[in-house]
C-alpha cells in the first residue's frame, strides 16, 4: 500500500516490520517515473508499505535525512535503514529488496 | 501519448540513418534532435570520404539530410532527453515535464559529452545534480555553485538564485545575468570536494570554496548518467556488432559507440542499429503470442 507522509506521521508509518520511503518532489521528472514504477509494483505487491515523503511539503524529515537529491529511497526493516539509495531504481531492484525486509 | 517501437536519441547521421530505416520498414518511432541536426556535421568544411560526394562541405551533406527527412515526412521532435528508463518490456524517456515510452531505444547522442570533473559523479546525489526543477527546492537558503553550459538553460540559473541564498556562477559563454545574490565567476571549477556530500568545490586557480551543493546544467548528458547501469567505457558506448548494449532493448550507434568519428560509420551502425531493434521487436512479439496462446 502506498502512504503519503507529513512530518507528523512519518515516524509511526515506517516503524512497524518493514517500510520503502520515497522522498519525492512534485516538479522532479524521475520521481514521476518512480511513482508510476511503486504504482505498478503496488499492485502486485500489495502488502509492500511503500511511503511517499514530499520534500517540500515535509521539510522536517526531509532536512533529518539531510536528502540533498530527489528521487532518494530507503528500505527499513524493524525501523532501522538497511538500503539506502539516491536516484531512479529499476522496478526488479525495487521488488528484490523489498522481498529482503519483507521475507 | 501511445508507446512507439522505437525511440532514436539524436539527429545525427548515425540517428537519421536509423530513422530513414525505420520509416522504410514502417515502424512507429521519435526521432529526437534538433533542427540543425547535427551541428558537427553542419561546421566541417570539407568532407572527401563520404561514398558519391567526393567533395561536399558539412553544410551542404547536413542539408541533403534534412531534404532526405523532408522527403521521407519524417518529423524530428525537438526535445532533450535527460533520461532513460528501464521499466523490463518497455522504456521511459524523460525530456523536461515531458515523459515518453517506446519498446525498444536506440542512443545516437554523439561523442560531445564533456569528461565528468573529478567528484562529480562520485557525490551525484550528494549535493551534485543536473536537474535544477527536481533539487533546487532542497537547497533554499543555501550556498550553491552553478555551471552552465549554454544561454538557453539560463533560466534554470535564475531559478536556483531565487531560492539559495548564494550563487557562485561558472557560465561556459558570455553570460550577462545579474542578480544580487550571483557572483559571475571567471575561474573554472577543477574538482568538487566531499566525503558523504558536497563539501567545497575547488576551482582551476587552487581556490577553494564552501557550497552546499553543485549545479550542472549542460546540454548533453553522458550515456551512461541518460540510462543507469549502461556500460561505457572511457566514455563510450560498449556494443557488440549487432549495436546491442548491455541493456536488452537499447542499442547504441555511431560517435557515442566510440571512433573512428566518420559519417560513414554512423550512418552504417544507425542502420545496423535500427534493425537489431527490429529483429528484438519481433522476439518480443513472439514472447507476448506465446503467453497469450497458454
Amino acid at each position: 500500500m502506498i502512504t503519503y507522509a507529513t512530518d507528523e506521521t512519518f515516524k509511526e508509518l515506517i516503524s512497524g516490520e518493514h517500510a520503502m520511503v520515497d522522498f519525492f518532489g512534485v516538479n522532479c521528472g524521475p520521481c514521476k517515473i518512480l511513482t508510476k514504477v511503486l504504482e505498478d509494483i503496488e499492485e502486485e505487491l500489495p502488502f509492500a508499505n511503500i511511503v511517499k515523503v514530499d520534500t517540500d511539503k515535509c521539510p522536517k524529515t526531509s532536512e533529518e535525512f539531510h536528502i540533498v537529491g530527489i528521487p532518494d529511497v530507503y528500505f527499513f526493516k524493524n525501523g532501522s535503514v538497511v538500503f539506502h539509495s539516491t536516484g531512479m531504481l529499476d522496478a526488479d531492484e525495487i521488488k528484490e529488496k523489498l522481498a529482503e525486509i519483507m521475507y | 501519448m501511445d508507446r512507439v517501437d522505437i525511440a532514436i536519441i539524436g539527429s545525427g547521421p548515425a540517428g537519421i540513418s536509423a530513422a530513414v530505416n525505420a520509416k522504410i520498414r514502417n515502424k512507429s518511432f521519435l526521432l529526437f534532435g534538433r533542427k540543425e541536426l547535427s551541428h558537427k556535421v553542419n561546421i566541417s568544411k570539407e568532407i572527401r570520404n563520404y561514398i558519391g560526394f567526393p567533395s561536399v562541405s558539412g553544410k551542404e551533406l547536413n542539408e541533403r539530410f534534412a531534404a532526405h527527412l523532408r522527403d521521407m515526412e519524417i518529423e524530428i521532435t525537438e526535445e532533450t532527453i535527460t533520461g532513460i528508463y528501464n521499466m523490463g518490456k518497455y522504456f521511459m524517456l524523460l525530456a523536461d515535464q515531458k515523459v515518453f515510452e517506446a519498446t525498444t531505444v536506440i542512443i545516437a547522442i554523439g561523442a560531445e559529452t564533456v569528461k565528468p570533473l573529478p567528484g562529480e559523479r562520485e557525490l551525484l546525489g550528494k549535493g551534485v545534480s543536473y536537474c535544477a526543477t527536481c533539487d533546487g527546492n532542497l537547497f533554499k537558503g543555501k550556498t550553491i555553485a552553478v555551471f552552465c553550459d549554454n544561454e538557453s538553460h539560463e533560466h534554470e540559473v535564475n531559478y536556483l538564485a531565487e531560492l539559495a541564498k548564494k550563487v557562485y556562477y561558472f557560465p561556459n559563454f558570455a553570460s550577462t545575468l545579474s542578480m544580487p545574490n550571483v557572483e559571475n565567476t571567471k575561474s573554472k571549477i577543477a574538482k568538487i570536494l566531499g566525503n558523504s556530500c558536497v563539501s567545497d568545490i575547488e576551482l582551476k586557480d587552487g581556490t577553494k570554496i564552501t557550497v552546499d551543493g553543485v549545479f550542472f546544467l549542460k546540454q548533453a548528458v553522458a550515456a551512461d548518467v541518460l540510462l543507469g547501469k549502461l556500460e561505457t567505457e572511457g566514455g563510450h558506448i560498449v556494443t557488440d556488432r549487432r549495436m546491442q548494449t548491455n541493456i536488452k532493448g537499447c542499442f547504441a550507434c555511431g560517435d557515442c559507440t566510440g571512433a573512428p568519428y566518420q559519417i560513414a560509420k554512423s550512418v552504417g551502425e544507425g542502420n545496423i542499429a535500427l534493425h537489431s531493434a527490429i529483429s528484438y521487436l519481433a522476439e518480443m512479439g513472439k514472447k507476448d503470442d506465446e503467453f497469450e496462446d497458454k
